[in-house]
């Protein structure tokens, strides 16, 4: 007892940087805030929680400002497993970014359902909190803190219509999958622990990149963990969940996953290879590169015959997750290469959440006329509805990578990349790149067509009602798209971090 | 350079799609101001023009004019660079004089489903991706201004095209797309590849074709022209890559078949002076047999592709393939006079061709069909243009002393003797194949006139009352037929304009003979 | 006894974990037979970390019970909902969506 007190008095509790740790705190104040009101308001004061939660949401940006104006060196806390750098700032921002969209699209919907509101937006918070975390990740028990945190609230907002079938079914899949990917990936971890004696990524990486190097358990280690996180960004073969998932959720939730979540995946990806594995790209560079071809290409050619624009845009994504994979499978190759991958993925995703989250407002307005999800149902609406007809034009067209509209811009960074690698395998994968862009099109212009020349479907031509906060969410992921089309330079420079690339 | 000067080429580029952007705000009922205003930017953009040739300075046309260069996105190093020379410049003024007149024709005939906002807005985002293609001076710029032109196409094709416009479009739509991504894999080929003197990599195509390829070894040379040639070669378009153009043209809306036919091929045409031969003018000697052969087959097989056509407008498309088949037969000679005359070429297919366009829409809109077994005694129903469509078939085929004839015959010339190191009994039989193609073009549009014009109506239009030229007609087409005469007469008005710019684009090769193509008395001696 | 057994104890469980996930459409069994993977992976952590000696490895143990007990709380939570709309917790008829 004496001798636990004695230890206890010469123990001081680990110094924590409040500034660097701000964002996150606003975010759980908001987040008991939202569950609090929730008791308390009355059934028809509760669209204060939507307002409640998106300024909470902006709140948190606040920190991030100043953090980034401050120009600190990194901030490391937790002996190198919490960071706040550059990287971390600028990803955090973007998740928020894609919360405060998400919230905004969510707002009417959620009102106009049956179901609980405060739940909705509490758990929307809490997986938000998980990626925030995500971003400033380094050790592979804050990863998979981070991840859960973000993954749990992920299955039951994909539940969230709780007496739809398809809603179950989404959410059962998505669990399923995502609790055996977390599986597999742990188990990954305590290899990669048991080998290295360490959890912190910086430590990891130098024995990694040192003398025990060749030890296959460590092979083994990165290997199940590429796999578990390939099953998060819903990477072929590691797809199945996600069609369904994306179809049966809630449309704003499909939005979030699609988006935030695998932006999330992708991050701690990221922080694995660039800090933890980098010197073993013999094991990672040719997964990723088979993931890479194969999701791309299965992808696209699935979405070739769908019929529901919520299920064609899933494997948009899963084939568009498949060109953010293209500069993990080069980054290995040589210093050029390893830099402009950095770049490429960042800047890939930024462009992305900004499209897509376009693409699905859109899905959701057109929703509230038709009720249905069908390609079908889009006939015609350049008659009823011209502005949205042309906001869902300029999003399928950047995702399709047409200029003017931002995607075009992501495209060249990952073929900069491949070029920047040089080596023939490197040449091969931008050339499936580049074939597949093309195959993309045809559905995205299937979708742009039926809008432009099919008739009503049902002669019903009364506009579209769009409601103030849709309408925000369209302003400002159109406004991004656009201008990261013609301006690249106003974002491209985010995804210019040093600070993870050595 | 004043303070005019240096906005004002940015100003010909954008004042479209701002003019586009205010269209968009206003009310849709309000038709007669929306095409009033569609009217003023393109009038204005015009005028900016208009100024641009005022003050081009024309001893220097080998020198980019009006440039401006501004970082634009650092993380590649691509910049703004956009600048006006005796190459851009003939084009340019074709885009905007064009885009004017296409307003003006459909001042009152719309095509369906009308909705004249729509349409006059994607006008406008043309005519901006066009004019910036003409002035871009770095790849990445060249790149977006090029893929800019393809939505509004695709949809002006889709919304108001013919009944198998859907198809049309989306094969436009596609086979253009593969072309720009091989050519964007090529134009980052270029910067991995090209180092200049101090060591940079480099978007820019005035320093990259300063070098002219220096340091890349042949075999990937000829790799990077050959994604160049395809991306380029699909846009002109050269046999075998012709496929989507008889469909597009013929289910175009008139003005778009218009705009296809007079500026959106030149594109690929221009790609290939401005960038391709240039740029790597090694690989462009090894590839120009291959592409003199293609621009031959396309001439005979357009020819005969045209002998072959029941509709009006199908036939003018494949005529079109025709004669970019000389402009292209022309640049494969890499000489000086070649691509003058391949210059001459474009601008001249430009005018004609637009206006054959203009004629089948107006045909179309009268009779209601565009089938040649139907039609018949135009003369007498509608005189004018029955003489209009006579005066442009005559300048279509070549006759002397209108613009056709300074695009064609001098390509033919340009073939006897082509730059150095190519194979001479190869071109020289490229020459007379080509003869043989002008021979065909005279039957073909003799043909075709002789179907429309001549003859007696046909019974089921006998009794029908069709209206000759009307107001906008006259207004759209008069200074087009004004400019197939003027030019026709007065070709160094062009070869002055693009003679030293050209030699500045073959200067890698050393040519047999210095240019003679200087003023009109010159051209024509070999 | 040796480390290797540990591991060797472990990577068996995994694989029946794996294993039931894969073939059994029971829900409830499927959810126990996460259960057996991420216990697998805790076998792993505690037998490294102590074959390295330090408190790592429970550290990161004890996380992955107290996040595998959110887990599966929430993943019973969903096999109810799925039983109260169906009457039946077999996964293979929860397949409304295919393409």
């Amino acid at each position: 007892m004496h001798a636990l007190l004695a230890v206890a008095s010469s123990f001081t509790g680990p110094r924590l940087d409040y500034h660097a740790l701000a964002p996150e705190i606003i975010l759980t104040a908001t987040l008991v805030l939202v569950l609090l009101a929730d008791l308390v308001l009355e059934e028809r004061n509760q669209w204060l929680i939507s307002n409640l939660a998106g300024i909470g949401v902006l709140a948190s940006v606040i920190p991030i400002i100043t953090l980034a104006v401050q120009n600190h060196a990194a901030r490391s806390m937790a002996g190198g497993a919490y960071v706040v750098d550059d990287f971390s700032l600028v990803l955090k921002a973007l998740f928020l970014g894609i919360g405060y969209v998400v919230l905004l699209m969510s707002t009417n919907y959620v009102e106009e359902g049956d179901y609980y509101q405060g739940e909705y937006y509490f758990l929307l918070l809490a997986s938000l909190l998980g990626m925030v975390v995500m971003a400033s990740a380094r050790d592979l028990i804050t990863i998979f803190v981070a991840l859960e945190t973000l993954s749990i609230p992920a299955y039951m907002l994909a539940g969230w219509r709780k007496r739809d079938l398809k809603s179950n079914e989404a959410a059962i899949k998505y669990y399923l999958l995502g609790v055996l990917a977390s599986a597999v990936m742990l188990y990954g971890m305590s290899l990669v622990f048991g080998y290295t004696g360490s959890t912190v990524l910086t430590e990891i990486g130098k024995q990694v990149n040192g003398s025990i190097t060749h030890k296959p358990v460590i092979t083994l280690g990165i290997f199940f963990i590429v796999i578990g996180f390939a099953f998060k960004v819903s990477a072929v073969p590691f797809h199945f969940w996600a069609p369904d998932t994306y179809e049966g959720s809630p449309t704003p939730v499909t939005a979030f996953l699609s988006v935030a979540s695998k932006t999330a995946g992708f991050v701690a990806l990221l922080e694995l290879i660039y800090v933890g594995f980098l010197g073993r790209n013999d094991v990672w560079g040719p997964m990723f590169w088979v993931l890479a071809a194969l999701t791309m290409t299965v992808g696209n050619l699935i979405a070739l015959r769908q019929t529901n624009v919520v299920r064609l845009l899933a494997y948009s994504s899963i084939a568009q997750a498949g060109y953010v994979l293209v500069p993990f499978a080069v980054a290995g190759d040589n210093i050029a290469a390893r830099r402009s991958s950095f770049t490429a993925a960042v800047v890939y995703l930024m462009i992305y959440a900004a499209m897509n989250l376009g693409a699905f407002s859109v899905v959701i307005a057109v929703a509230r006329k038709t009720r249905s999800g069908d390609i079908s149902s889009y006939g015609g609406l350049f008659e009823y509805a011209p502005g949205l007809t042309v906001a869902m034009t300029v999003f399928l067209f950047a995702l399709a990578g047409i200029p003017p509209a931002g995607g075009w811009f992501a495209k060249l960074m990952v073929f900069r990349a491949v070029l920047d690698s040089g080596t023939t395998w490197a040449v091969v994968l931008g050339v499936i790149a580049g074939v597949n862009s093309v195959i993309a099109l045809y559905y995205y212009a299937a979708v742009a067509r039926e809008m432009w020349m099919s008739p009503v479907p049902d002669g019903d031509v009364t506009p579209v009602r769009v409601p103030a906060p849709l309408l925000a969410s369209l302003g400002l992921t159109g406004l991004v798209v656009m201008a990261i089309g013609v301006y690249p330079q106003l974002f491209a420079h985010f995804g210019d971090l040093g600070t993870l690339v050595r | 350079m004043n303070a005019f000067d240096h906005w004002a080429l940015s100003g010909a580029v954008f004042i479209p799609i701002l003019g586009a952007v205010l269209l968009a705000f206003v009310p849709k009922r309000l038709e007669v101001e929306i095409k009033a205003v569609a009217l003023l930017t393109t009038v204005v953009t015009a005028g900016v023009g208009v100024y641009l040739l005022a003050h081009f300075d024309y001893d220097k046309t080998h020198q980019l004019q009006y440039a401006v260069d501004r970082s634009w996105i650092d993380v590649i190093s691509s910049r703004y660079h956009i600048g006006l020379d005796g190459i851009s410049l003939p084009m340019l003024a074709l885009s905007m004089f064009i885009s004017v007149l296409c307003i003006v024709y459909s001042w009152d005939h719309f095509p369906e489903p009308h909705n004249p906002k729509a349409f006059l807005i994607l006008l406008l985002v043309l005519e901006t991706g066009m004019n910036g293609t003409f002035v871009a001076q770095d790849l990445i710029l060249f790149f977006v201004f090029f893929e800019l032109v393809l939505l509004p196409m695709y949809f002006m094709i889709g919304v108001w095209g013919g009944p198998n416009r859907q198809y049309a479009s989306i094969k436009f739509f596609l086979v253009t797309l593969f072309g720009s991504a091989l050519m964007i894999l090529s134009f980052l080929a270029l910067y991995f590849k090209v180092t200049l003197p101090d060591g940079s990599h480099t978007f820019d195509i005035v320093k990259l074709a300063s070098v002219h390829g220096a340091g890349i070894a042949h075999g990937a040379q000829l790799l990077i022209f050959g994604g160049l040639f395809i991306g380029f070669a699909i846009k002109v378009p050269m046999f075998p890559f012709h496929t989507w153009l008889p469909d597009a043209h013929t289910e175009a809306p008139t003005v778009g078949s218009v705009i296809l036919a007079a500026i959106l091929l030149k594109l690929g045409t221009y790609g290939f002076i401005r960038i391709a031969i240039p740029i790597l003018p090694e690989a462009a000697k090894s590839w120009a047999p291959w592409i003199g052969v293609l621009a031959v087959i396309g001439i005979i097989y357009g020819a005969l592709g045209c002998l072959a056509q029941r509709d009006m407008k199908r036939l003018i498309a494949f005529s079109s393939i025709a004669h970019m088949g000389f402009v292209m037969l022309g640049i494969s000679t890499l000489t000086t006079y070649g691509i003058n005359a391949a210059i001459f070429g474009m601008v001249a297919h430009g005018l004609i061709t637009g206006m054959l366009f203009f004629l089948a829409g107006s045909i179309q809109e009268r009779f209601h069909t565009r089938e040649l077994d139907r039609l018949g005694g135009l003369l007498l129903q509608a005189p004018r243009m029955g003489w209009i469509l006579g005066f442009c078939a005559m300048a279509s085929l070549g006759l002397p002393g209108l613009a056709g004839f300074w695009g064609e015959f001098p390509a033919i010339l340009s073939t006897y003797s082509p730059a150095v190191g190519l194979n001479l009994a190869l071109f020289r039989t490229f020459m007379v194949i080509a003869s043989i193609g002008t021979v065909l073009a005279a039957g073909y549009l003799l043909w075709m006139l002789q179907r429309v014009a001549f003859g007696t109506v046909k019974a089921e239009f006998e009794h029908e009352h069709i209206h000759d030229m009307h107001g906008p007609e006259y207004l759209a087409w008069t200074p087009i037929l004004v400019l197939i005469v003027l030019l026709g007469v007065v070709p160094g008005i062009v070869f002055r304009v693009t003679d030293k710019p050209v030699q500045k684009v073959t200067v890698a090769h050393v040519e047999q003979r210095r240019s003679v193509v200087t003023g009109q008395t010159a051209v024509g001696q070999p | 006894m040796y480390l290797v057994e540990y591991l060797l104890l472990a990577a068996a469980l995994f694989s029946i974990g794996v294993y039931g996930v894969l073939a059994r459409k029971n829900g409830v069994l499927v959810l126990m037979s996460i259960e057996l993977m991420l216990n697998a992976v805790n076998i792993n952590l505690i037998a490294f970390g102590a074959f390295r000696g330090n408190a790592i490895g429970q550290v990161f143990a004890l996380f992955v019970i107290a996040v595998a007990a959110a887990e599966v709380g929430v993943g019973m939570a969903i096999v109810l909902l799925i039983f109260r709309n169906r009457a039946s917790v077999n996964l293979d008829e929860v397949d409304l969506m295919r393409g």
